[in-house]
């Protein structure tokens, strides 16, 4: 049976088209991040941007209930170095935590001044 | 004057991608116009929605790695979940972003006869596909919830998800490569890493009898379409009945192990207190703790926000989901006091010992004023769920009564 040569070219394309589908690779591109660190003069500031963002986003950080105390930032930042593999040199955990607790946790309002719980910034 | 929390936030997001200063150019004008925002119930809980690969836009928990809540309104919709509203757990940011499933493989070995190396048309022909609906949950759901407060991953109660998942029995995977005498669990790892050296790889371990129980299924479609990235593709672990840890997504190895996994996510992370109520006293910690394992009960409200106003004197039909860890939900009460007089809801059509099960009954305020709607479930074992939260240090299982409050006008 004859067929005429542009079906059989049209077959042909469908075909090839179905195989390639198949053996697509399955790729997605992530958004970026759209939470930063909260600008501060403590040196911590510069050190969570150095060390923390290596691995992930500033939410981490951002989320934790506002009560969370600087025993908690402590012993958090040390699990980031010693289980986790974060290259934070011992002499900046200390100012690490400092930073965190004063922007982040317990000690957030005296650091600031104010009151309440929500005492961040726009930047 | 104080700008309300959400334009805040709104303008801090804006700030972060450099932009603050320039609110009116119109590609960041379309930015805003897809950038929602929610306010979690539980301090610090304003959170975006953004809409990630195969996603829509869902409850940001971290976006590097990707952790996604599901806003709660989507469990209204129907016992199924859907896959593009499907909550998102990672746990190292090395996450696969394309994986070409031509040269995917799945390799099984450890203590067996026959180590296998299957690629995805393999598995898929390994044996008959079975299908099971079964309910996903993370561990830490609920955990902003928690008082005292639990700290990690800040979760409001949408870190659930109901799916039909198609794949094979992990049984007849572990039977091909034939499990040698003596082995006791089988490990899991999946294609997300950690992204320094030296953090432990995400890795987790089923007794050995769990894993041959014919139910654990290795999944590659998830309603009926293949998974999504985010949610394992090509391939994941399905636990039925179990947190969502063991739920490894990306699977790439499987190992069949003659002494005890004891790797960082089994020994030290994801472990309750060793008693009945998996829970301490608040802001103690527990003298022994054993892994997490299988859900406990848990129901909500799922049509009825907290706050809604309801019409005085006319029914509502106040409709909601319940499951638990498999043995299957017989009953769901229904209370509109606040918990002194219960009745018993309608339970919806079965879908399966593992799915959330559709219950609704009616509530007709006969006066004015604010009520407090709860609901309470039970299984065929006689668990059900308790009137104040338990409580562990990480903020893990939580499935207290909750508590929906509305106002008659």
């Amino acid at each position: 049976m004859k067929m005429p040569i542009c079906k059989i070219v049209r077959t042909l394309v469908l075909t090839a088209a179905t195989w390639t589908s198949g053996a697509h690779a399955l790729e997605i591109a992530l958004p970026p991040d759209t939470v930063t660190y909260e600008q501060s003069d403590l040196p911590g500031y510069r050190l969570v941007q150095q060390n923390c963002l290596i691995c992930h986003s500033a939410h981490y950080v951002a989320y934790q209930p506002p009560s969370s105390p600087r025993a908690y930032w402590d012993a958090t930042v040390k699990k980031m170095k010693k289980v986790f593999g974060a290259p934070v040199t011992d002499e900046a955990i200390p100012e690490i935590v400092d930073y965190l607790v004063k922007t982040y946790g317990a000690e957030r309002s005296q650091f600031a001044g104010r009151s309440g719980t929500d005492t961040r910034r726009t930047n | 004057m104080e700008q309300d929390p959400a334009r805040r936030r709104a303008l801090r997001a804006m700030g972060a991608l450099g932009a603050g200063a320039a609110l009116m150019h119109p590609a960041l004008k379309a930015l805003a116009a897809t950038t929602d925002h929610v306010e979690l119930p539980f301090d610090n809980g304003g959170r975006e929605l953004i809409a990630f690969p195969q996603k829509r836009p869902l409850i940001v928990l971290t976006s590097r790695p990707p952790q996604l809540e599901t806003p709660f309104p989507v469990f209204s919709e129907g016992p199924i979940t859907p896959n593009d509203a499907f909550f998102v757990r990672y746990h190292w940011s090395a996450v696969p972003t394309a994986i070409d499933p031509q040269s995917y493989r799945l390799r099984v070995g450890g203590k067996v006869n026959a180590p296998l190396e299957l690629s995805l048309d393999e598995l898929k022909r390994l044996a008959d596909p079975v299908e099971i609906i079964a309910v996903n949950q993370c561990s830490g759901n609920s955990r902003g919830h928690f008082s005292p407060r639990a700290n990690g991953g800040q979760l409001s109660n949408g870190a659930m998800g109901n799916a039909r998942w198609t794949g094979v029995p992990l049984k007849k995977v572990l039977e091909r490569a034939g499990v040698q005498a003596g082995s006791v669990q089988v490990s899991f790892d999946g294609l997300d890493r950690p992204p320094l050296e030296g953090g432990p790889d995400f890795i987790k371990a089923l007794h050995i009898d769990h894993a041959l129980d014919g139910e654990v299924m290795l999944a590659w479609a998830m309603n009926g379409e293949d998974l999504p990235m985010l949610n394992g593709y090509p391939v994941r672990l399905i636990v039925p009945g179990h947190y969502g840890t063991y739920w490894v997504k990306h699977l790439s190895d499987i190992r069949v192990l003659d002494t005890p996994f004891d790797g960082f996510w089994m020994a030290a992370a994801y472990r309750v207190p060793d008693n009945a109520c998996a829970c301490v006293e608040p802001g103690s910690a527990p003298t022994k703790t054993i892994p997490i394992s299988r859900f406990n009960v848990r129901s909500f409200i799922t049509n009825v926000a907290d706050g809604a106003k309801l019409p005085v004197g006319r029914e509502t039909v106040v409709r909601g989901i319940a499951f638990d860890g498999g043995y299957g939900v017989t009953g769901v009460a229904f209370s509109a006091d606040g918990g002194q007089t219960w009745t018993e809801a309608r339970l919806g059509k079965d879908l399966g010992k593992y799915s959330f099960r559709e219950w609704q009954a009616t509530f007709k305020p006969a006066r004015r004023g604010t009520y407090e709607l709860k609901v309470r479930a039970i299984n065929r074992i006689g668990q059900s769920q308790p009137t104040d939260s338990l409580w562990n240090p990480p903020g893990y299982m939580r499935n207290a009564v909750e508590t929906t409050r509305v106002m008659a006008a």
